[in-house]
């Protein structure tokens, strides 16, 4: 990682470290976001242009994988409001990106940690789980199917057993 | 929505992507790691990024087809954008403020590609048929800093 105070400095080397490092992460989350393959492409991109808009800006060159997690989750966001038709409000472009400390899970440790928690939760929500975690295309009605649960059940059934094991990973820390 | 309440919870997501990273599961395509990389050369050593203004022509309805306007300012100029989309392609057109007088080229810029043009004597410049997506319009004057607007996202 670059020393400098900021990264007005950076080379191409050290983006591409970033690009390998943290390349990854920001399209697993802009997927997670619920973006198909297209939008998820445009998030990420965006986020690397807001990083070269800011590249003066960013005062804190440790922080800069919780800052790229978290301008691509914004990007995202966006994005899947725009998908569903909603108008971006006159700020879309205003916002100022504050690093998330919570994207310092975003990584596979934390989600083969995740895993074996997983495995011990309670059905539905260990398949349910599972199926949404390894389908990143799957709809509701294939989970609902597979899963014999109502349509209407799959999306505050998923919260629910998310926050489960959020509730777990918390107490493990 | 949490149990604890917090609005706009962003772990949920998180732990999502975590746990389909472990799994190697829907891993970065190639071409958006492409672009990554490429997004460097982008960078505009020097140039001054230009905010965008809230402005009252974006808000209210807009029907398909009608321009989206955007009005960013740094730097003692003001850059009005108009992005139109046509066939899945994007006219852009704008104008300078105060107009920038001779020696002064506008580049509109895709991750991909970009295109220059001299501003008229009012300032006004228009790109027609760039590829949908992130653009930023750059104002190129002799002897000062180039001013950039954000990057726009725009598509059907």
């Amino acid at each position: 990682m670059p020393s400098e105070k900021t990264l007005t400095g950076l080379d191409q080397a050290a983006w591409e470290e970033l690009v390998t490092r943290f390349g990854g992460r920001m399209w697993a989350v802009a997927r997670a976001c619920g973006l198909g393959p297209a939008d998820a492409a445009d998030a990420v991109q965006g986020a690397w242009l807001r990083m070269v808009e800011n590249l003066d800006g960013i005062r804190d060159p440790e922080r800069v994988g919780a800052w790229l997690v978290t301008t691509t989750r914004h990007e995202a966001v966006r994005l899947a409001r725009r998908s569903r038709g909603e108008r971006p409000g006159p700020s879309a472009l205003t916002d100022a990106v504050v690093p998330d400390p919570a994207a310092s899970v975003v990584n596979a440790d934390v989600g083969r940690r995740l895993w074996l928690l997983l495995d011990g939760l309670a059905e539905p929500c260990r398949s349910l789980l599972r199926l949404y975690a390894l389908n990143p295309d799957a709809k509701y009605a294939q989970i609902s199917m597979r899963l014999g649960l109502p349509i209407g059940s799959i999306g505050p059934t998923r919260s629910r057993c998310m926050s489960r094991l959020r509730a777990l990973i918390e107490e493990d820390r | 929505m949490t149990d604890d309440g917090l609005p706009d919870d962003h772990l949920p997501d998180y732990l999502l992507a975590a746990l389909r990273m472990a799994a190697g599961v829907d891993p970065v395509p190639g071409r958006v790691s492409d672009a990554a990389r490429d997004a460097y050369s982008l960078r505009l050593p020097g140039g001054v990024v230009a905010a965008p203004y809230e402005i009252g022509a974006v808000v209210g309805a807009r029907s398909e087809g009608d321009p989206a306007m955007h009005r960013f300012g740094a730097d003692g100029i003001t850059l009005d954008v108009e992005v139109t989309v046509t066939d899945g392609r994007l006219d852009v057109a704008g104008q300078v403020s105060p107009a920038p007088g001779p020696g002064a080229r506008v580049e509109v810029r895709t991750p991909g590609a970009g295109e220059t043009r001299t501003p008229s004597e009012s300032g006004h410049f228009a790109v027609a048929g760039l590829p949908s997506g992130w653009i930023s319009v750059v104002c190129h004057r002799p002897g000062l800093a180039p001013v950039a607007t954000r990057w726009l996202h725009v598509r059907d």
